[in-house]
């Protein structure tokens, strides 16, 4: 069934579509990431002008994010203070990623900075999950699992501004999740992503906060984000297509709680395994489309 | 099925009409829809386009249909430390975005070339303007680039031999918008020839426009983007609370 799209001004199919939000939704489900920066890429392949497809993105991501937080919630699973301070610095960021948005669209860089954020991205955060949930799949199969500190102190515990976060058992300075969150909120606007992928990595090696409270905190933040993102990129770039990201959210709200059933079937380190074989994928497909000569090497786009 | 009789109906009473229309003028056209409503479930539309003329043995009919004008930019990739990026681009200005040619044999047998330069009955001759230098002195290739680009798109397309001609009185041609068709005011001109030479011609004018849902949508996000924005988010918000208060009972 075909439904036309109001401001992507084309018509999609959209059990396709609703597949593809089901598919991520499942994966955002397992392992608490990845909704944005899969499906982004995706609606571009479908034809989806990629300043609509950031923006519509952006838009549906809220909904798993508020469905998953609910459920982590209810198992106790969200550190609010941590999440709000990254909230902070996540909306901070994304009123700057939006602006950068415009200046390159403006100079007609967009998507090569797109596609250079992904695959720099992409490639560093598979690597380093691949190489680490294979080291913990090998150290349990060998039976000699070292726990070590709770976490390793470093230069990063001197800054100052400490505060005590109880549910997360930390004492740490508040400046450094502030310039997380900023980082992500500026690729969120940028990216059309919730920021998953770069948050639950540095919240447990840079921060040191547990894993089991990571997926329910970071989900938490990106609802702020994603929301402060639709909204900048509707007011000033009319770019957000409500009918996309409502057909997206639909399939992935609906994916996402299928998904978290599962990951109590899979351990963690698995599912992080086989999300950073889905990264590097993702990112090795981009390379190629840069690298490739094009099959045209002149384009065309209809300006105002 | 209906639209169907509808049209043959419509044939008939052209074909019928023309008897006596013939005599002040010998081109009598029609189209079964002169709207077309871009609603939600729009994947693009045939219009039949049909007519009348009195015709001799080998007269030619040639079909055009042009859109709106607009700005396309035309962006031209170089290989730049390992990677294709955009390195020059240039901005024609009075493009047709859409411009659709028809016709019953090969526009080159049926007319003279300055008859073609005249009528515009090729994608060699639209009053274009760019941005960067005088247009007679511009590069060629960046031209073609955009004839290649707007062909492959299907928004410029030729149909040599598609117009059958029947018993030189009545001639159909079923007329497809691709579904990314913009909208706008389009100009149908159908065009008579005998000998190469323009006899008659007629006009018509198909409205394509949004309609229902999607051009409300459409509205709101233009003209009150902040509030279509927060509905986007409060309408986020609630599908992402409603999924999660189903499947806890589940």
């Amino acid at each position: 069934m075909y439904i036309y799209l109001p401001i992507a001004e084309q018509p999609i199919n959209a059990f396709i579509v609703l597949g593809i939000g089901w598919l991520v939704g499942i994966i955002m489900g397992m392992v608490g990431i990845g909704g944005g920066f899969l499906l982004t890429p995706l609606m571009i392949f479908f034809g989806i002008p990629s300043p609509v497809a950031v923006a519509s993105v952006a838009n549906q991501l809220v909904a798993p994010s508020v469905s998953g937080v609910l459920s982590h919630w209810k198992s106790g699973n969200v550190d609010f203070k941590m999440g709000t301070i990254l909230l902070v610095g996540g909306v901070i960021g994304s009123s700057i990623g939006v602006l950068i948005f415009n200046i390159l669209n403006a100079i007609g860089q967009l998507d090569l900075v797109i596609k250079l954020s992904y695959v720099i991205f992409l490639a560093i955060i598979g690597s380093l999950m691949f190489i680490e949930s294979f080291k913990l799949i090998i150290q349990t199969k060998r039976g000699k699992a070292t726990r070590g500190k709770l976490h390793q102190h470093n230069w990063l515990h001197g800054l100052p501004l400490k505060t005590r976060f109880r549910k997360s058992k930390l004492y740490i300075s508040i400046i450094l999740p502030l310039i997380i969150g900023v980082i992500v909120g500026i690729l969120a606007a940028l990216m059309g992503i919730g920021g998953g992928f770069i948050i639950v990595p540095a919240m447990i090696y840079l921060l040191g906060m547990p894993t089991s409270l990571v997926i329910g905190t970071s989900l938490f933040q990106i609802i702020f984000v994603a929301a402060n993102t639709t909204i900048l990129q509707a007011s000033q770039n009319q770019t957000v297509d409500i009918v996309l990201a409502l057909i997206l959210l639909i399939g992935s709200v609906i994916g996402v709680q299928i998904g978290s059933k599962f990951s109590n079937l899979m351990k963690g380190e698995h599912l992080r395994l086989f999300l950073s074989f889905i990264i590097l994928l993702v990112g090795f497909k981009l390379i190629l489309d840069l690298v490739t000569i094009p099959l045209d090497i002149f384009s065309i786009s209809v300006i105002q | 099925m209906r639209t169907l009789i509808k049209n043959i109906l419509l044939i008939i009473i052209i074909a019928l009409n023309s008897f006596t229309v013939f005599a002040k003028d010998n081109l009598v056209t029609d189209l079964s829809e002169s709207t077309v409503e871009i609603s939600s479930t729009f994947s693009g539309a045939d219009i039949l386009l049909f007519g009348a003329y009195d015709g001799q043995k080998n007269d030619d009919i040639i079909v055009v249909v042009s859109g709106q004008k607009g700005n396309i930019k035309v962006d031209k990739k170089e290989k730049k430390f390992g990677i294709w990026m955009i390195t020059e681009s240039i901005k024609f200005s009075n493009v047709p975005k859409y411009y659709y040619i028809a016709s019953n044999r090969k526009i080159e047998e049926i007319t003279n070339k300055s008859e073609i330069k005249k009528r515009k009955l090729d994608f060699n001759n639209f009053e274009l303007k760019n941005n960067k230098i005088d247009y007679k002195n511009l590069d060629k290739k960046w031209y073609e680039a955009l004839k290649r680009n707007m062909k492959k798109k299907q928004f410029w397309k030729i149909e040599e031999n598609s117009i059958t001609l029947n018993k030189n009185t009545l001639f159909r041609k079923t007329l497809s918008l691709p579904s990314n068709v913009s909208t706008g005011m389009y100009n149908v001109k159908i065009l008579h020839y005998r000998k190469g030479n323009l006899i008659s011609q007629e006009e018509s004018k198909i409205k394509i426009d949004k309609t229902g849902i999607s051009a409300n949508i459409y509205n709101i996000a233009q003209n009150f983007s902040a509030i279509y924005g927060i509905i986007a988010v409060i309408v986020a918000l609630f599908f992402g609370w409603f999924t999660n208060f189903i499947f806890r009972r589940i």
